[in-house]
């Protein structure tokens, strides 16, 4: 199986750049908590799909072999900068590029000094995969491409990986309900913008949790729905692609409020 | 420093899309990919504005982008020197500019004070290191290559999308108010640029050579009777009509000044009932955009609006 861990992580950059702030912190040490358990998998790639990354045009994939520099959010702009460097596993990457076209999806290499990488993804990367050291694999989110045709470019990019031989952990960056706050609030109050949120992210963690693919398949589409899911839950639908829907359960190392969106560390058990 | 006024005034407003292809097909310095052509209609009504905004000699430029997205607050460049590299994360084949800009950090101060009166939460950028958005580069290099006139960029909240339009676009409306508001205040003599696309209806997928022009045209027919019947109307001055339509036009075109920087003008402007002129029309992959103009000065409405509205009710007195 070329699939030895599977994660959910938030791509906001909050727990990253103020850990001090205790909602944001208990995030922060879920994802070092998460990060301990992708290096005991000993991966030899990491497979990460950001649903920050957008694309419009093609699906792109990032085939720089070494990336680094430092980003400042659009939006968290007062926290500072966000620092990254990356190995890319340029050979999988290619092969991505490569293969897509099966699914009737055209694919670009994105090779640029400069490109400008996205907040969930370093902020994943960072915490995951701390000095870039563990070679990875990075997904765009066309955002015409909806759930079923991202978990198609999941189980893909699994599938290449485990013609090269190689052992991946796979990632999704994305919140779970993406509703937040408009204005100013006390961060130190943070909460789920809304009760009905936090039941529908409580719903989706618990049948994670207990393994229940048929629950999840079930609740999905209303989650994207009702409970304003981040980007039709898109993140999710690339692990569970590359999982083939096979896990049974899940460990939720932390679970809280992002500006009010709903943040979740997981990780499958497989 | 730049020159003052006894009273600030917008002299002019500009619509003035940010298509990257614009720069790549013009081949600036700047820009590090290389074209033979490309986009000849757009980039020659560039250089139409390019002379009338340097004729109207403006202290600053103001640019609101819908590629600087914020979630949380409508946002301003507060750093009085930004350089740096921006790629474009969707066209990084053909955009890659290396720019250097200076920023009226008194002006965006005093826009971004306005803004918090009118009951919008603003915010203040002071990162050094912050990468500026191609749509903010791409309108200004269009508009003035030179980058000699300091500048304000505003982000768009994604209030529109995540809202209504209708709400969003009344954020927008109460922003470009006190845009107007600082200006006069601080007795700048500006002009605004709306970084927008009209019909948005783009083609899924670039042609091998980028500046193909035989793949060049508009993605769908009724996009572009909406943006030829938006248009008509601005060159007749019919700007209620024009917000009339404007929610029908966003659902229908989806129309890219959903993002607020057309609305953020007019209100600006004070929804002036003049006939635009327009630079000219072109598509880039399929989207529909107009270079287009609002020149108060020549239409001698440049005069700060609670005078004029001073003067008016004077007149209304009189008679």
């Amino acid at each position: 199986m070329a699939v030895v861990s599977a994660f959910l992580v938030p791509g906001s950059p909050l727990p990253y750049v103020k850990r001090d702030n205790p909602p944001w912190g208990k995030i922060a040490t879920g994802l070092e908590r998460a990060g301990a358990a992708l290096v005991q998998s000993k991966p030899d790639a990491i497979l990460l799909y950001s649903t920050q990354w957008i694309a419009v045009l093609d699906q792109l994939w990032q085939t720089r072999p070494r990336v680094s520099g430092l980003h400042v959010d659009e939006n968290w702009h007062e926290y500072g900068e966000l620092p990254y460097k990356l190995r890319i596993d340029t050979r999988l990457a290619k092969a991505c590029v490569a293969a897509t076209g099966t699914l009737g999806v055209k694919s670009k290499a994105v090779n640029y000094d400069g490109f400008p990488i996205d907040t969930g993804t370093i902020v994943a990367a960072n915490f995951l995969n701390p000095g870039g050291k563990i070679p990875m694999v990075l997904a765009s989110n066309n955002l015409y491409h909806d759930f079923a045709l991202t978990e198609k470019l999941g189980r893909l990019a699994a599938r290449l990986a485990s013609k090269q031989k190689k052992r991946v952990a796979v990632v999704g960056v994305g919140n779970f309900s993406g509703a937040f706050f408009r204005h100013e609030i006390d961060i130190a109050k943070d909460k789920i913008a809304a009760p009905k949120y936090d039941r529908w992210n409580k719903k989706i963690l618990a049948l994670l949790q207990a393994g229940d693919g048929k629950g999840l398949s079930a609740a999905l589409p209303e989650f994207a729905a009702k409970g304003q899911a981040d980007m039709g839950f898109k993140h999710g639908a690339w692990v569970l692609g590359a999982l083939g829907r096979k896990f049974t359960g899940a460990q939720v190392h932390a679970y809280g409020p992002l500006y009010g969106s709903g943040g979740a560390v997981v990780e499958f058990v497989l | 420093m730049p020159r003052t006024q006894k009273k600030g005034a917008i002299v002019a407003g500009f619509l003035a899309p940010h298509p990257p292809h614009l720069v790549y097909g013009e081949n600036p310095p700047q820009n590090e990919p290389r074209s033979q052509c490309g986009w000849e209609q757009l980039r020659w009504a560039y250089e139409r504005a390019r002379k009338s905004l340097d004729a109207l000699k403006p202290d600053v430029l103001l640019v609101h982008s819908p590629h600087w997205i914020t979630q949380q607050g409508h946002h301003f460049l507060g750093v009085p020197k930004l350089s740096g590299k921006s790629v474009d994360p969707i066209f990084p084949n053909i955009f890659r500019y290396t720019f250097e800009l200076n920023v009226d950090v008194a002006l965006a101060e005093a826009c971004c004070a306005e803004g918090a009166k009118q009951g919008l939460y603003t915010k203040m950028m002071r990162n050094p290191n912050f990468r500026v958005d191609y749509g903010t580069i791409t309108t200004l290099h269009m508009m003035r290559p030179q980058w000699d006139i300091p500048v304000i960029g505003l982000s768009a909240n994604n209030s529109p999308y995540y809202l209504s339009t209708e709400e969003g676009l009344e954020e927008m409306d109460r922003l470009g108010r006190a845009t107007r508001t600082a200006i006069e205040k601080l007795g700048r003599r500006a002009v605004l640029l709306a970084s927008n696309t009209l019909c948005h209806w783009h083609f899924h997928e670039e042609p091998a050579l980028p500046e193909d022009m035989s793949q060049e045209h508009p993605q769908s027919l009724s996009g572009y009777q909406w943006d030829m019947r938006m248009i008509d109307l601005l060159r007749q001055g019919n700007t209620k009509e024009v917000f009339h339509l404007l929610p029908q036009f966003i659902d229908e075109a989806f129309a890219e000044v959903k993002s607020g920087a057309f609305t953020w003008m007019f209100a600006a402007l004070g929804y002036p009932e003049i006939p635009a002129e327009l630079h000219g029309y072109g598509t880039v992959i399929g989207t529909g955009n107009a270079v287009m103009e609002w020149n108060l000065e020549r239409a001698r409405l440049s005069k700060p609006a609670s005078k004029t509205r001073a003067s008016r009710r004077a007149i209304r007195q009189a008679a």
